[in-house]
């Protein structure tokens, strides 16, 4: 299908789409790789501060909470698990939602869904026990209004985040979100998308629809019948002859978007599904006749079933779209769920535990850890921890060393001049 | 060179007798003999004026009955006639078998080409299967007409840029020898006046600066000349430089075989025309306009949207709302035939590796640098 080919070519489809196998053993992997990091990092923590400790004896702990001074610390450290993780990161998108809603006025739903997009897509490669997502959402917010095309000042923006986090702290982790998103911003949301659909179910209902290409022998006039005649929704309570056929629409799209702006969101829809299959879901849960009609009305029909291919499109998106509203089905809302409070509240506990020390402090760090990345790769080659600075210096000597060796094997030898320089200087 | 070729053709020949009109030399000392490449007979140019001006005639000598034109008499090149009608045929067949060694595969391919022109050659002087020789030449001549045209057009212009360096290089020796005369004059008439210089300065000067004046005489001699070699030296190079620029190799390869080739000559290199190049598609081969999921509408009712196709102050600007349309109707359907669950496994079958440890090694280097930054 032509659209299909457009969306083929998004970055959402070629990097942010998994399949669910794939998706757990990359959380699985980034999980196992930050444990072991966060659990070196709290060893030499621990070994600097008994060191410490041992040189200047009788001074109290600076930081001596009991947790740490305790000598049960030598046991192993407790990681969290992907799943806690994933917890973690859900409740940190449920506060994005929250924070966009302080904002006077609120910031829009498109800005908050990219957000929260993003932060689901950094916790892809990182992980809460190396980056706190605390750090990390209001640098997500932020972007997401730039990519977004919502502008707010960074002094404006850090006005409403909570707790003293100054504009510095905010965009300091902006580069390492950035690179973690692999600097693609573009986000696919199913809203517009259900917008489009509303439309054109809108158009079908007042009869001045067109058929689809696929199904041209459906005219305006019998879509339109059939349109009028669906059975009604089971979940609705009204009388069926009462409700109109544009207050369904108007309730369907309501509900459909509430879907969108909660469920999708909050789930891994995003990774498994396309906006367009995401969007049908939701209609799918909120007045099932409509959308089957609604698909029908593309395909279905004497031509559809004469292809092989159409009809098998068809029968897979039938099935995958009944996937997909299982998993929208599955979300449950934070502040009706007093089970999952509790248990967010255990996993905050135990993150203060294997929190990495070194990453705590971002804003100190550089905003572009370009040379710390050149400084990393040379050193996990050579395999000696070298500060940036000597690091380059290395290299301008390295650079230097090959220069004259070439300038010797040169069997015509170097420049004349040169020559004559060095010879008078010798 | 013509001298000698008269020479020859007229040695020992003081009684050579027209085999026609048994008129000789001796009595008619401007008598000059023709061929014609038919028969290759020899007759006197009064015979040849007598027989065939009134068209053609059958040839005069006993048993030969091949019919003769006037206009394809000519002189005789060489005195012996079976040379000169070798080199009659091989003219012929080289015109006609104008392969170059570029067409060819390999070496080899060219060197059983041109054994193959050679044993064609012998065939027709030898009067070995002339006819199907003849028939083969015949046939390719006119499968190859376009090919032959072009190599023949090509071994022209070689040979008129041939001529043209030659002619280049003539001249700028000419221009070489004149200034080393010119240059060699300058230089005794330097020393001339030099000479006459000391002369001068000896007579008017005193007697004890004699030794010292013939000194500086023949030192400023010497840097006269010793300035003057190197000007010289400095204009040899330069012109030097300028003929190596000059010449640059003027032959192309013909490469004009026809396709098929020919089934005479074997290891053609099959010429490749380049794919004439499409018309470029800014789309990519998409249809601009199709769409597979719905039929985009010039209006949808929406009690939201209506507003604004009155509303001036949006339309203003260019806005169209045909383009909302578009938009979200592209979006709605935008990825629906994609399941993600089977391409992107088959496209991480494909590529295994390719994305995934792109992101865990960043995040893994990101780490591992800051944490040593810390230390």
């Amino acid at each position: 299908m032509t659209e299909d080919d457009f969306y083929r070519t998004s970055s959402q489809f070629r990097l942010w789409s998994f399949t669910e196998d794939s998706l757990r053993s990359l959380r699985q992997n980034t999980n196992s790789l930050a444990s072991d990091r966060v659990r070196d990092a709290l060893r030499r923590a621990r070994e600097a501060r008994q060191s410490a400790n041992s040189s200047a004896a009788g001074t109290p702990n600076p930081n001596g909470s009991d947790a740490d001074s305790k000598p049960g610390d030598e046991k192993d450290i407790e990681c969290l698990t992907p799943e806690e993780e994933q917890e973690l990161v859900r409740y940190y998108c449920e506060q994005i939602v929250q924070l966009g809603e302080s904002y006077k006025p609120p910031l829009p739903t498109i800005v908050r869904a990219t957000a929260i997009q993003y932060l689901r897509r950094f916790y892809l490669t990182n992980s809460p026990m190396t980056y706190h997502p605390k750090t990390i959402m209001p640098c997500a917010l932020f972007i997401a209004t730039k990519t977004d095309n919502y502008y707010l000042s960074l002094r404006q923006f850090a006005e409403i985040v909570p707790g003293d986090t100054s504009a510095e702290d905010i965009i300091a982790p902006e580069f390492l979100v950035m690179q973690s998103l692999r600097f693609t911003f573009d986000v696919r949301h199913p809203f517009r998308s259900l917008e489009g659909g509303i439309m054109e179910l809108t158009a079908i209902s007042q009869g001045l629809a067109q058929p689809a290409p696929h199904t041209p022998q459906k005219t305006a006039d019998n879509l339109q019948r059939t349109m009028l005649s669906l059975p009604q929704p089971p979940n609705t309570n009204q009388p069926s002859s009462a409700a109109s056929i544009s207050d369904r629409l108007a309730r369907a799209h309501h509900n459909t978007r509430e879907i969108l702006k909660s469920a999708a969101q909050m789930t891994d829809a995003y990774f498994f599904y396309t906006p367009s299959q995401i969007w049908l879901s939701a209609l799918l849960l909120a007045d099932r006749p409509l959308a089957e009609f609604y698909l029908d009305t593309k395909l279905s029909g004497p031509k559809v079933d004469k292809s092989p291919e159409l009809t098998q499109i068809r029968t897979k998106l039938l099935t995958t779209l009944n996937t997909c509203a299982i998993l929208l089905q599955s979300y449950k809302p934070l502040a009706s769920d007093p089970d999952q409070k509790k248990a967010l509240r255990r996993i905050g506990k135990k993150l203060y535990h294997c929190q990495n020390p070194e990453k705590v402090n971002l804003a100190g760090q550089k905003r572009i850890p370009a040379a710390a990345m050149a400084a990393a790769a040379a050193a996990a080659s050579a395999s000696d921890p070298a500060t940036p600075d000597s690091e380059m210096e290395r290299l301008a000597k390295k650079r230097k060393l090959e220069s004259e060796a070439k300038r010797r094997d040169d069997i015509f030898g170097g420049e004349l001049v040169m020559e004559r320089t060095r010879e008078r200087q010798g | 060179m013509p001298p000698s070729r008269e020479a020859m053709v007229h040695r020992g020949d003081e009684d050579e007798v027209c085999p026609v009109c048994k008129s000789s030399r001796y009595l008619n000392p401007d008598m000059r003999f023709l061929i014609n490449p038919e028969c290759y007979h020899k007759m006197c140019e009064s015979c040849v004026d007598r027989i065939f001006s009134s068209g053609p005639a059958n040839c005069p000598v006993a048993g030969c009955h091949k019919t003769l034109r006037k206009n394809r008499f000519r002189k005789q090149t060489f005195e012996d006639i079976h040379v000169e009608r070798e080199v009659d045929i091989r003219r012929r067949v080289m015109t006609v078998l104008n392969r170059r060694e570029e067409e060819f595969d390999s070496k080899l391919d060219w060197d059983n080409f041109l054994e193959q022109r050679e044993e064609i050659i012998f065939n027709l002087v030898n009067g070995i299967d002339v006819a199907k020789t003849e028939a083969d030449l015949q046939k390719y001549a006119s499968d190859n007409m376009r090919s032959i045209r072009a190599n023949q057009a090509l071994e022209a212009k070689e040979v008129t840029s041939f001529q043209e360096r030659q002619n280049q290089e003539q001249e700028l020796a000419r221009l070489r020898r004149q200034a080393a005369k010119e240059e060699y004059e300058n230089e005794r008439k330097e020393i001339l006046a030099g000479r006459e210089d000391v002369l001068t300065r000896l007579a008017s000067g005193r007697p004890a600066d004699a030794a010292t004046i013939a000194r500086e005489g023949q030192r400023v001699l010497l840097k006269k000349s010793s300035a003057r070699r190197s000007e010289e030296e400095r204009i040899r190079l330069k012109q030097a430089a300028l003929r190596g620029t000059d010449a640059k190799k003027p032959g192309q390869p013909a490469a004009a075989a026809e396709e098929g080739g020919s089934g005479l000559i074997k290891g053609l290199r099959k010429i490749k025309t380049p794919e004439p190049e499409k018309a470029y598609d800014p789309f990519g081969g998409m249809v601009p306009n199709q769409r597979d999921y719905y039929t985009l509408q010039d209006h949808y009712p929406s009690t939201f949207l209506d507003p604004v196709r009155q509303d001036t102050r949006m339309l203003a600007g260019g806005y169209d709302l045909r383009e909302y349309y578009s938009r979200t109707l592209l979006e709605a359907f935008a990825g629906l035939g994609c399941f993600i669950d089977e391409e992107v496994s088959k496209r991480e079958g494909n590529a295994f590796n390719t994305m995934k440890p792109v992101g865990t090694q960043g995040a893994a280097l990101a780490a591992t640098s800051d944490s040593q930054a810390g230390k």
